[in-house]
Formats: C-alpha cells, sequence, structure tokens
C-alpha cells in the first residue's frame, strides 16, 4: 500500500514537472493572450462577422453560445449528481413538519426576513443579467439557494416545508428547468424544420450555412438570443437543486437526532 | 525590463509558487490524511487552487501608464464599433479559462454534495469516519 502511494506521488511530481515545462511561455501571465481568446472577444459582440454571439459578456457567449454542450452536459452531471445523493439517502430523509421549536432570536429572525427579499433579488439580477455583466444562471441560482440555507439555521427544515418548499415541488422547478433548456436548445432546429431551411440544434445567431436566428433584443432590451432563456431556466434549476439537496441533509439530521 | 515591470512579474511569481505550494500540501492531504471530512476539505482545496491556476493562466497584463480600466463595450453604431472592439480585444483578458472554471466551480460543488451524503451514510453504517478503521473492516 505504502508503495502504491509512493509510485502516485512521483508520478504526480513528475507530471506537474512536465506541465510546467510544456506550459512555461504561458505561465507568467504575459500582455498578450492566445488566438482563440483573441477571436472570442473578437466575435462575441460583433454584429458585423458570421460567427458572433451578440452578447457583450464574452464569458456567458462561451459558456452557452460558442460551447454551450460542454455547459449541457455539465448540467447533466449536476443533476445525475444530484440525483445521485438523493438516491444515496432514500431511506433516511423523511419529509416532517415539526411543531416545536421558535427558532434563534427574534433579532436573527426579523433581519432574516427583511434580507429574504434582496437575496433572491441579486440571485434574479445576477441571473438575468449574465449576458450583459459578469454572472449568469449558475450563479444567480447559487446566490438565490443561499436563502432556503439561512432560513434551515435560522428557523428550522420543517418551517420551509411549512411554507410549502416541499420537496416534489422543487424536484418539479429542477424538472420544468431542464425541461426549459432543452427545449430552447432545439427551438431554432425546430424552427428550421418548420420553415424549411437548414438550422443547427444549439443555434443562437444566424451562421453561414443557417441562415435563421432568435431575437437580439425584445423592446430595444438586448437579451442575446438563447443566452438569456438559458441563463432563466438554469437559475431556476440550480436553485431548486440546491435547496433540495440542502433539505435532504438537514431534514436527515434532524430524525438522525430523534432516532437517539 | 523597467522596476515596475519587474515587480510585477515578481508578484505573479509569488502568486504562481503559493499555488503550486497549495497543490501539494492539498494532495498531501488528500493521499495521507485518514479522516473523510479531511480528506473531502483537501479536495476542496485541490480544486480550487486548480481552478485558480487556470483563470492565472488566462490572465493579461495591463499594457499602458494609465491605472487599469474595465474594457466595455456600449457604442453600436457602425462607425464606432470596428475601433470599440478592436481597444476591448487589445485590453480583455483570456475569457475561456473563467468559462471552464466556472463549469469545474459547479461540477465541483454537487460531486462535494455527494461526498458529504456519502461520508455521512459511511458514519451512520460504520459509526466512524476514520478510513483506516473503514478500511480494515472490509464490508
Amino acid at each position: 500500500m505504502k508503495l502504491i502511494e509512493l509510485v502516485i506521488l512521483i508520478v504526480v511530481v513528475l507530471a506537474v514537472a512536465l506541465l510546467i515545462t510544456v506550459g512555461f511561455e504561458h505561465i507568467i501571465p504575459s500582455t498578450s493572450v492566445r488566438r482563440l481568446a483573441e477571436f472570442y472577444l473578437y466575435t462575441a459582440y460583433n454584429p458585423l462577422v458570421n460567427y458572433t454571439a451578440m452578447s457583450p459578456e464574452a464569458v456567458t457567449a462561451i459558456v452557452w453560445d460558442f460551447r454551450g454542450l460542454d455547459t449541457l452536459f455539465e448540467t447533466s452531471v449536476f443533476y445525475l449528481a444530484l440525483i445521485g445523493s438523493l438516491a444515496l439517502v432514500r431511506g433516511l430523509f423523511v419529509e416532517h413538519v415539526e411543531k416545536s421549536g421558535h427558532g434563534l432570536s427574534i433579532i436573527v429572525r426579523t433581519v432574516t426576513r427583511i434580507t429574504a427579499p434582496m437575496i433572491i433579488a441579486v440571485g434574479a439580477s445576477i441571473g438575468l443579467h449574465g449576458h450583459l455583466t459578469p454572472g449568469g444562471g449558475f450563479q444567480g441560482g447559487s446566490v438565490i439557494a443561499v436563502l432556503p440555507m439561512i432560513v434551515i439555521v435560522v428557523f428550522s427544515a420543517g418551517f420551509l416545508v411549512l411554507k410549502g418548499v416541499t420537496t416534489s415541488k422543487l424536484i418539479t422547478t429542477r424538472s420544468l428547468g431542464l425541461i426549459g433548456i432543452g427545449v430552447t436548445a432545439i427551438a431554432l432546429f425546430l424552427a428550421g424544420l418548420a420553415l424549411g431551411t437548414s438550422a443547427y440544434v444549439f443555434q443562437n445567431m444566424a451562421k453561414p450555412a443557417a441562415q435563421i436566428s432568435m431575437p437580439v433584443s425584445i423592446g430595444g432590451a438586448l437579451i442575446s438570443g438563447t443566452l438569456w432563456f438559458f441563463n432563466l431556466f438554469e437559475m431556476f434549476a440550480v436553485a431548486a437543486g440546491f435547496t433540495i439537496a440542502f433539505l435532504a441533509i438537514m431534514m436527515a439530521r434532524t430524525l438522525e437526532a430523534e432516532k437517539r | 525590463m523597467s522596476s515596475v515591470e519587474m515587480l510585477n512579474t515578481y508578484f505573479l511569481s509569488i502568486v504562481l509558487a503559493s499555488l503550486l505550494v497549495n497543490t501539494t500540501i492539498a494532495l498531501y492531504a488528500l493521499f495521507f490524511k485518514p479522516h473523510y471530512v479531511k480528506k473531502v476539505i483537501a479536495l476542496t482545496i485541490f480544486s480550487d487552487t486548480v481552478n485558480t491556476f487556470a483563470i492565472f493562466i488566462g490572465y493579461r497584463r495591463w499594457v499602458g501608464q494609465t491605472p487599469p480600466r474595465v474594457p466595455v463595450l456600449t457604442d453600436l453604431n457602425q462607425n464606432a464599433i470596428e475601433n470599440t472592439i478592436e481597444e476591448f480585444k487589445s485590453l480583455a483578458v483570456d475569457p475561456l479559462p473563467q468559462a471552464l472554471v466556472l463549469t469545474a466551480i459547479v461540477i465541483g460543488l454537487a460531486v462535494i454534495l455527494f461526498l458529504v451524503f456519502l461520508g455521512w451514510i459511511l458514519y451512520s453504517h460504520y459509526k466512524t469516519l476514520d478510513m483506516r478503521e473503514i478500511r480494515g473492516l472490509k464490508g
């Protein structure tokens, strides 16, 4: 066993040394970036070129347009990890509402009540402005998922269930978000079938071989085609997913404490 | 190489060196710490370090004598557009590592969640999280 650990460590050291050797030119940042990065920066918000995403935020353009399939499979990995976690605790996790207990002191509870809508507003702002400023569906959803965490700590997990945030509702929200992502991904493809022109799956703006595109803006507000919809649905999916996980952890713990 | 440039390189080298040291410590804890929770903590430190490393590689030095400012795309009229985008292209950092790190963070969070649930199940089965004892129990 010690020998295996030693061999693993030696291999890791050699691999890191090789990595440093190969990437030495790029490791200390210089004043220039790679050609690929220049391509992304040049085309992300440029109506004059072919492969544009029409989003001023280059990171979101990469995440949901240039490398959209990456993010789609990332979403499914996240979904599967969550399903796996819930399957692990399926027998130990019972949704129940406890009547006893008052939570933390009244100051903490009042502050939580005041900050709750603010947290949701900040999360929604981060998520829905993802195509304009740094942010996006994942970040916005994670910020919103902070709220149930705080509520569970300050009040209790049963309080959350009492307010109507049940596991089945959360799973429904999550599934609706995932369905929304899927529909948005094939929306232009279906439109192409209906109109009799060619279109790609996961297409956002017009490409040389597929001349239809999503609307760049609605009523003068820039939505960057599919990016806004992806961010919206991803926000719901991520927020609901994390809330399920927190709820399962905390419920399972209280149940364990009751058994003792 | 001017002294300011030298200092900048030195600061960047400090960041790089501490990232490598951090990676080493996290890997050591991941392999040799016996407790499950400590292994999970080491794994989060390791993944965060690797993410920071990716961001670091995509970083771009500021050119010019002015303090750094964020390149913002605002104009969309046909005359100004080429200049604005060219300026943006010449100043912005590499967005690709940031996009990949965004992906990695979410996946890492999901994996950590899974590991937390797994550790909890391990504890309720074996009544311990010491990996030496769990390994010795053999089922």
